[in-house]
């Protein structure tokens, strides 16, 4: 009766095989090709200005570790390191707190009250930042906040609370409700039951909004650009963008620097792999 | 009756903080610049006139406004379809065991954690430095009016292909292995495989990827002010730089506030028309 899923197994096991083989092979050199660039900027942050000059693919016969020295003093390296983590830290914390909080509140009340924050908050998702880039920048040298890393906090949280609410409320719909009501049976006050009981429940979506908005926080160009103009409160990113600036003859100094603004970011991609690559698809795709 | 009151009060306190934030950095801002856009306000000094619609009008009449819009759609249109294209082959490709699969999605995922300017400053120097060495070519695609563009482009490929790979791979994974294997006995190839069932099925995820790429792609401002400043003259300057210029460096604020507004509704119609165009096709099973 089934003999029919045999015979097809063995009719295509022969010439299925060959193009399987040659298709990893390509997949492998994609692979390998998507990891040049990062090649390139390690070669060159360990090579000297002559070696560069005369092979720049190649890698260097002496390993020229000054280049790293020279960029740390040369670059700020860890005042920049300070206010990036200082930012991407106070950036998360606020982002999961507010969010949560909000979307709790508007996942649990589907009134028209709640839903009119809810469309007002998803209706910054389409909004590009051009639009805000000038007036917020007024608004926060009006406030004494330009230049400051509570500033950027405030900012970053701000944008990116739209499409963060929107993730939290789609995931509290499916939390069910019956734990909450008890503990409201018990007595508990509604601050109580959120913080106690909701949201630890929320962990698998408090790891997705964690990663993404640490690295929303942590590679932010636009926002930071805008509102930090001076070096006290620079991030990695917009030293980067200076010291290539005023470094562009220093090319191997210059990749060091690329290299290690780059390793906090890879150690935390290392370890958040599963919960990164999680998180750009939570809401993408209908399960 | 106040006890109820007093709860409600209570449900709103969660909401506030949030709304405190987004009013802030969101509603305020945004009001603010939709009326600075009806002036002549050159962003510094304290008083200004309102001069009605004049900044739509100069918006329209602009001829160098022809070369941002030149290569925003270049740039939007290209991105989106090389990056869906390739991620999509890459997400069918990887979408079986074997030695390495997971290493592989990891390294093509890769260039996304790194920062953007991490990502110009590396591919200027392939640019410059490499690709010469390798195909014997000069100066490199940043450096070259007609080029740069393309060089901009595929800076952006590179970096977000992977997004584009991971967010397909999870779409496989909702589709029933046994479509496959019941299309299979009924004789399909595996183009007909794929035609038939994985792209409608992934529907999904083309709602999702493609108005995300043409809307980061429409309003792009990183690449270009990383890689070339807009540069070589004003050859690869976008529609986003050309509002950050004239807000910033050309002190034009009113014009500057009103050419972004354009340029939002000009991206929410057409992310809005996309999205409904393939929503529209996305089938149930």
């Amino acid at each position: 009766m089934n003999t029919s899923v045999p015979i097809v197994q063995i009719k295509e096991a022969p010439n299925r095989r060959f193009p399987k083989l040659l298709r990893i092979i390509m997949l492998y050199i994609i692979a390998i090709l998507f990891l040049f660039p990062f090649y390139i900027a390690i070669v060159y942050s360990i090579k000297t200005p002559v070696e560069t000059a005369q092979s720049p693919l190649a890698f260097p016969t002496h390993i020229a570790w000054s280049n790293y020295s020279d960029a740390i003093a040369a670059s700020n390296f860890f005042l920049a390191l300070r206010n990036s983590v200082l930012t991407t830290i106070g950036t998360v914390l606020l982002t999961i707190t507010v969010c949560s909080m909000a979307a709790y509140m508007i996942a649990r009340n589907n009134n028209r009250f709640y839903n009119f924050f809810y469309y007002l908050f998803m209706s910054s998702i389409m909004l590009p930042f051009q639009v805000l880039m000038f007036p917020l920048y007024k608004t926060w040298t009006e406030l004494h906040l330009l230049n400051t890393i509570p500033g950027l906090i405030i900012a970053l949280t701000g944008v990116q609370i739209g499409y963060f609410a929107f993730l939290y409320v789609g995931f509290i719909k499916t939390v069910p409700r019956e734990l909450e009501e008890s503990a409201t049976l018990d007595g508990a006050s509604r601050y109580r039951t959120f913080f106690s009981i909701i949201f630890p429940l929320l962990k698998p979506i408090n790891s997705t909004i964690l990663v993404l908005s640490a690295l929303g926080a942590w590679n932010d160009f636009v926002v930071s650009m805008i509102i930090v103009q001076k070096k006290e409160a620079s991030t990695l990113p917009l030293v980067q963008f200076q010291f290539f600036g005023e470094y562009t003859s220093e090319i191997n100094m210059a990749f060091a620097a690329i290299i290690l603004s780059m390793i906090p970011i890879m150690v935390f991609y290392l370890f958040a792999q599963k919960y990164i690559i999680g998180g750009v698809t939570a809401g993408a795709v209908k399960g | 009756m106040t006890r109820k009151y007093k709860d409600e009060l209570l449900k709103f306190s969660f909401i506030v903080p949030a709304l405190l934030f987004f009013c802030l950095v969101v509603v305020f801002p945004f009001f603010r610049g939709v009326n600075i856009a009806f002036t002549n306000w050159n962003g510094i000094d304290m008083s200004y006139d309102y001069v009605g619609l004049h900044n739509l009008k100069l918006l329209f009449t602009d001829t160098e406004l022809l070369n941002p819009i030149k290569n925003t759609l270049f740039f939007a249109i290209f991105t989106t379809v090389f990056i869906n294209v390739i991620g999509l082959g890459l997400a069918v490709a990887l979408n079986t065991k074997f030695p390495g699969v997971n290493l592989l999605k990891s390294f093509i995922f890769m260039p996304m954690v790194i920062s953007l300017v991490l990502a110009a400053i590396i591919w200027r120097y392939i640019y410059s430095d490499i690709f010469p060495t390798i195909f014997h070519t000069d100066g490199g695609l940043l450096g070259n009016p007609t080029t740069v563009m393309l060089g901009i482009s595929i800076i952006s490929v590179w970096k977000e292909v992977g997004l584009a790979m991971v967010i397909y791979y999870a779409g496989l994974q909702t589709i029933p292995k046994d479509m496959y294997e019941s299309a299979h006995i009924d004789g399909a190839g595996s183009w007909t495989q794929f035609s038939k069932i994985t792209v409608p099925l992934l529907m999904p995820a083309f709602t999702y990827c493609i108005p995300l790429w043409i809307g980061t792609g429409l309003r792009q401002f990183d690449y270009p002010m990383v890689a070339t400043k807009g540069g070589p003259g004003t050859s690869s300057e976008t529609l986003a730089m050309y509002v950050y210029n004239y807000e910033f460096p050309y002190f034009k604020a009113g014009y500057g506030q009103m050419a972004a507004l354009m340029l939002f509704f000009f991206i929410l119609i057409v992310t809005v028309f996309v999205t409904n165009y393939f929503r529209r096709r996305e089938v149930e099973y």
